[in-house]
């Protein structure tokens, strides 16, 4: 919570505005309550004419005014508050996800991060535009008002300062019991809550098996079951604000008590004393009362805040780049002792490998032996951890990084596709102007262009976010095309391992030969032809390089590798 | 008001409970209306005598009043959240009553994983109605009115003067900002979408983005969807602080003109100048109670759309469907030339496909992923209506049986199989309510489950099963079913090869005379197959025995080449 409010007190401005606004409307609560006391007192007890009035009348109407309009500007600056804080926390956490080279590599924990940007940061909005406003209030107001009261009649003051802090200290004391036995209530409520979802999600095996019927009184059992077991929760919550509701009013009883018996019984206070100071002590406990409900608020924002802290915190790994650029034609690779180490599973030991330019060089191993990271490394997605990755002689590090991804192609086995157009998808990833005839001749060699010509639109054709509406297949030969056009002098290929027609396959096959006459290509293989004509196989084993050769050099010394390609002549049918 | 008709009948169907706590909430309000008024009364009698019986009778009072006032607040908190409750529970039957006849098409049909999560969603912010939308502006009115009554008996000039500040806070001010808020709304929502596609589409796409150079211009763009977003919240944040600043600017304008009237009165002679005190006091006090209305916009609003949006989705045709009796005997299924379109999408995805399935035949269903496999099977399931063409079971039109009855006859494995929170025992009981726990060891000793005993708990959605697991555990439920009917939707695509075809045998030879139609991510074990259909772009290219297949060497086989030469 400490944190939070560092952030708000770190707005000097707004800060000074609430304290001096908090100030004016707990003058204007004064002004109120004492213009409208006099109005009284002169009515009732003076017999005054309702012209002499008016100017009372006048003041109690600044008065309103007053006070109306400082709440409105307290509102407006805790929103403007919450609203600038939020921006800043949302610019904060792109940037610290465009900055994330891992980010490339695992594309897992997507959806949380999103939630992490649109809802986490959302929940810390109650703080800001609630909490602190109330916060700046309860500490100034209740202290314009108290002095008043002390001013007008101690003894009223000096009850008020006895029985105030009863509040909240029962507060602090109530708010740890019931969060308490709401947190042991809570693995209970969520199992009755997510039995309607469960339900639903599970409507369709029910209906196929004939048994939606019964899961009615299911839904409605769990749901009077989570009633019960919340009202539990609930009910000491609303104890709590019973006896806070009773400690206030007796408060307010014993000050009432006092100041009846001296008006009543000693007539030391006048009238117009007795009734000032009636109406300022509810608004005295209000505000007390008022923290009570705005810090729960605060409470929620407090834990969105903590897994946003957490999330900027993660230590990022750092990919540097200089400013050599480099030739348009294919590189020659040197990993010297190129090693990577993150966390779990995620490793690769240290490995030396050459090269060439225009090699095809193909990855092989089982899941999870590396292939993937070795990859990424290479790109220039991932720094290694130690070792040295040289092209044509220079530091990876060195190389600009336009340059470096101006000569490089990345075709995944999921190529991701934005929403936008298909021409703007084949597109992407050049820059300056692109005829286009050269967007239609990419299309063609990445045999796409066919089904383009079938759309009503062609190549202003639409398409969804992640593709949505083409196959698997189709979104493969738009990542091609995007290669065709781009004419790199490295390729990355990482080779489909299922689910693709024949026609994809023949085509990525052809494709793959053309663009290999003028670039490195390095392909993460799955199939036998683009092991076989590799130049040079790079088998991986546990995150270690278990080999390098070429197919007769690996099937000759590499028991390994001979025993993979048997398994898989014999694994196909059982 | 009309879009929450249906939600209000419901919440009223047990009237109790809103009874009570209407009841308590209006003795809250109008104690804390006597209380103050009270206070005002006595002090201005305390003003003029010096007898100790009124501040006696002042102290009784406050305490009386206060302690009434306090209790019903707490009985009011009670029992109004726990009608709320109540009206969920009835909320969520209802809906599922009126979903369920609609499942499982309406879920395939939008291909919408959140589809039910919104549900969920829009159910659970219809707690808010009865809280913060409907039970305020009844509960404040009535302590209002009751307030106007007392106060009419003293001054007809400042009942009025209160009347009209209660048509203000309670009618006019949240009815305006309701409907600015109606026409407003739509543009945060769409913002608040649009961010997050974009910020989907910016992580899911980092490495493409990244290589394509692009990541920075797609940095800027999402923080300009962010800050428009935040600008958004930030008018909402305002608009609703302005309501609330209306509504507690004209609470404080009603105080002020009730003491204006008052004092003239008092001034002409026309007032006591005892009950002066009072009146204004009781107008403070009916105010105080006025805040819940500046949210009321916001959740009426809220309230409102999901009701519409939840009747939205149960307002979907249903199947049309016919009471005729399923035919004894074996039972085939005959699709004929059958042709379907997903809504909203440009082509078909079963593109005029006809299948001839006979009992005690095996059928398989091969093809690349997006072929149109899968929305094949919920054709011969009858989950979707044909766009054109005809399914035929046991030589009956479907359109003359009853859906449930067809299911009846069917034992069914679908790609994503749901399991319940539950044991295994539960889950396997849902397949058929009949069977004894021996039969279930037996079944799940068949798909070479038996390691998992029958009281093992299940999370929800199987969360604590492998993907194997689950399949095994959805053929075990079939088996359980023991129909003639098997359709099977990759049973087996997380499940290794050899336990694949153990399992595979378990039901071939046990259920010779059962007709069998399989989808199958690969193109193993398919030799003792009597039919293999090739689908590509929703047609069948091919289909044969696999030896016939083999011989000629077209589609299938060079789809078998391929997989022979892939390592995975």
């Amino acid at each position: 919570m400490n944190d939070l409010k560092q952030l708000a007190f770190q707005r000097k401005n707004t800060m000074t505005f609430l304290v001096v606004m908090s100030i004016f409307k707990g003058l204007a609560t004064i002004g109120q309550a004492l213009f409208f006391v006099m109005i009284a007192d002169r009515v009732f007890l003076q017999s005054a004419t309702f012209e002499s009035l008016i100017p009372l009348f006048g003041g109690l109407l600044i008065s309103i005014l007053l006070r109306a309009g400082s709440g409105y500007a307290l509102g407006k600056a805790g929103v403007n508050l919450a609203a600038d804080v939020k921006n800043e926390f949302r610019n904060t956490l792109i940037q610290s996800f465009a900055r994330n080279p891992l980010l490339a590599a695992t594309q897992g924990q997507s959806g949380q991060k999103v939630s992490l940007l649109m809802d986490s940061v959302d929940e810390i909005d109650g703080f800001f535009s609630k909490y602190i406003p109330q916060m700046i209030q309860t500490y100034s107001i209740p202290v314009i008002l108290l002095g008043v009261i002390f001013s007008q009649n101690w003894t009223s003051g000096v009850i008020i300062l006895i029985t105030a802090p009863f509040i909240p200290v029962f507060m602090a004391l109530v708010g740890k019991g019931t969060k308490k036995k709401a947190d042991e209530k809570m693995e209970q409520l969520n199992r009755f809550s997510g039995t309607f979802l469960d339900v639903l999600q599970g409507l369709s095996t029910l209906k196929l098996f004939g048994q939606a019927e019964k899961q009615q009184q299911a839904i409605k059992k769990s749901s009077l079951s989570f009633r019960d077991s919340t009202m539990e929760v609930l009910k000491s919550a609303f104890l709590s604000s019973l006896m806070l509701e009773y400690i206030s009013m007796l408060s307010i009883g014993i000050v009432a008590l006092e100041i009846g018996l001296r008006l009543v019984v000693f007539d030391s206070i006048s009238f117009f004393t007795a009734f000032f100071i009636l109406i300022l002590v509810p608004d005295f406990f209000n505000l007390l009362k008022d923290f009570g409900s705005a810090f729960h608020t605060a409470r929620g924002s407090v834990s969105a805040a903590k897994q946003l802290t957490a999330e900027l915190e993660k230590a990022n790994v750092d990919l540097t780049w200089g400013k050599e650029t480099m030739a348009q034609e294919p590189p020659h690779l040197s990993l010297e002792h190129l090693s990577f180490q993150y966390g779990e599973g995620f490793s690769l030991a240290s490995l030396n490998v050459e090269i060439p330019p225009y090699s095809q060089v193909a990855i092989v191993g089982k899941s999870g032996s590396g292939k993937t990271t070795l990859m990424h490394l290479v790109a220039g997605l991932l720094p290694q951890s130690a070792g040295r990755f040289y092209v044509n002689g220079v530091a990876r590090e060195t190389i600009s990084e336009t340059s470096w991804f101006d000569q490089l192609s990345y075709i995944s086995q999921h190529p991701y596709l934005f929403a936008g157009t298909i021409r703007e998808n084949i597109k992407m990833g050049v820059a300056g102007d692109v005829s286009d005839e050269e967007v239609l001749t990419a299309a063609k060699k990445a045999g796409i262009a066919e089904m383009v010509s079938t759309l009503e639109k062609g190549f202003e054709t639409p398409i969804g976010e992640a593709g949505r509406g083409l196959s698997g297949g189709e979104k493969q030969r738009i990542a091609l095309a995007r290669a065709f056009l781009k004419k790199p002098s490295l390729i990355l290929f990482d080779e489909p391992t299922t689910g693709l027609d024949l026609r994809t396959e023949k085509i990525l096959q052809d494709s793959l030969r053309e663009l290999q006459k003028t670039s490195t290509v390095i392909t993460v293989a799955h199939r036998l032809h683009t092991i076989k004509d590799a130049d040079i196989i790079l088998f991986l084993d546990d995150g270690k390089l278990d080999a390098t050769g070429n197919h007769e050099e690996l099937l000759e010394t590499h028991v390994p590798y001979e025993e993979m390609l048997a398994a898989q002549q014999g694994g196909g049918l059982q | 008001m009309s879009d929450l008709k249906d939600i209000l009948k419901l919440t009223l169907l047990e009237k109790k409970d809103v009874l009570i706590a209407i009841f308590f909430g209006f003795l809250a309000g109008i104690a804390s209306v006597a209380l103050m008024g009270s206070s005002g009364y006595l002090i201005s009698k305390a003003a003029l005598t010096s007898q100790m019986t009124t501040l006696v009778v002042m102290a009784a009072c406050l305490k009386l009043f206060g302690f009434a006032s306090a209790l019903s607040r707490y009985g009011e908190r009670l029992y109004s959240h726990r009608a709320t409750f109540t009206m969920l529970s009835h909320l969520r039957v209802s809906f599922f009553e009126r979903l369920s006849p609609l499942a499982p098409g309406i879920f395939s049909k939008y291909r919408s994983g959140d589809l039910l999560s919104r549900i969920v969603g829009d159910v659970e912010s219809l707690q808010n109605f009865l809280l913060r939308v409907f039970y305020p502006p009844v509960v404040l009115g009535i302590v209002f009115l009751s307030a106007v009554f007392f106060t009419s008996f003293f001054s007809l000039g400042i009942a009025i003067v209160i009347f009209i500040g209660m048509l203000l806070t309670i009618v006019v001010v949240p009815a305006l900002f309701a409907s600015r808020k109606r026409r407003a709304d739509g543009q945060v929502r769409a913002q608040r979408g649009n961010l997050a596609i974009e910020a989907t589409e910016f992580l899911y796409g980092f490495r493409d983005l990244k290589i394509h150079q692009q990541l920075d211009a797609k940095e800027q763009q999402l923080k300009i969807d962010a800050a428009q977003y935040n600008e958004g919240q930030r008018k909402e944040g305002l608009e609703e602080n302005l309501a609330q600043s209306i509504n507690a600017f004209v609470a404080l304008l009603v105080s002020f003109f009730v003491l204006g009237v008052g004092a003239y009165f008092v001034a002409a002679g026309e007032l006591n100048g005892l009950y002066l005190a009072m009146l204004v006091m009781i107008s403070i006090a009916a105010f105080e109670n006025v805040a819940p209305m500046a949210a009321f916009p916001t959740y009426f609003e809220e309230s409102r759309k999901a009701a519409v949006r939840l009747e939205e989705i149960i307002a979907e045709p249903t199947l049309s469907q016919g009471a005729g009796q399923m035919p004894n005997g074996p039972l085939d299924i005959r699709l004929e030339d059958a042709s379907f379109q997903y809504p909203g999408e440009n082509s078909l995805a079963v593109d005029h496909v006809s299948l001839r399935l006979k009992p005690g035949t095996k059928t398989a269903i091969v093809g690349p992923s997006g072929s149109g496999k899968s929305t094949l099977m919920q054709l011969l399931l009858n989950v979707f209506p044909l766009n054109q063409g005809q399914l035929s079971i046991g030589g009956k039109p479907v359109e003359t049986l009853k859906q449930e009855e067809i299911w009846q006859e069917m034992n069914i494995v679908l790609q994503e199989n749901h399991f319940f929170y539950g044991t295994i025992h539960s889950n396997l009981l849902i397949a058929n309510p009949a069977v004894t726990d021996e039969q279930m060891i037996q079944v799940l000793a068949k798909v070479e489950l038996d390691i998992l005993p029958l009281t093992m708990t299940v999370e929800e959605k199987g969360q604590n099963l492998s993907g194997g697991q689950k399949q095994r555990l959805a053929i075990a439920r079939a088996m359980l079913r023991g129909k003639s009917l098997w359709l099977l939707d990759e049973p087996v695509s997380s499940v290794d090869s050899l336990t694949a075809q153990v399992i595979y045998q378990q039901m071939f030879q046990q259920n010779n005379n059962d007709l069998f139609v399989i989808i199958s991510h690969d193109l193993t074990g398919l030799e003792n197959m009597d039919q293999i259909v090739v689908m590509e772009k929703g047609r069948i290219v091919e289909s044969g025995s696999y030896d016939e297949l083999m011989e000629k060497k077209a589609y299938f086989y060079q789809l078998k080449e391929i997989e022979n030469s892939v390592f995975t």
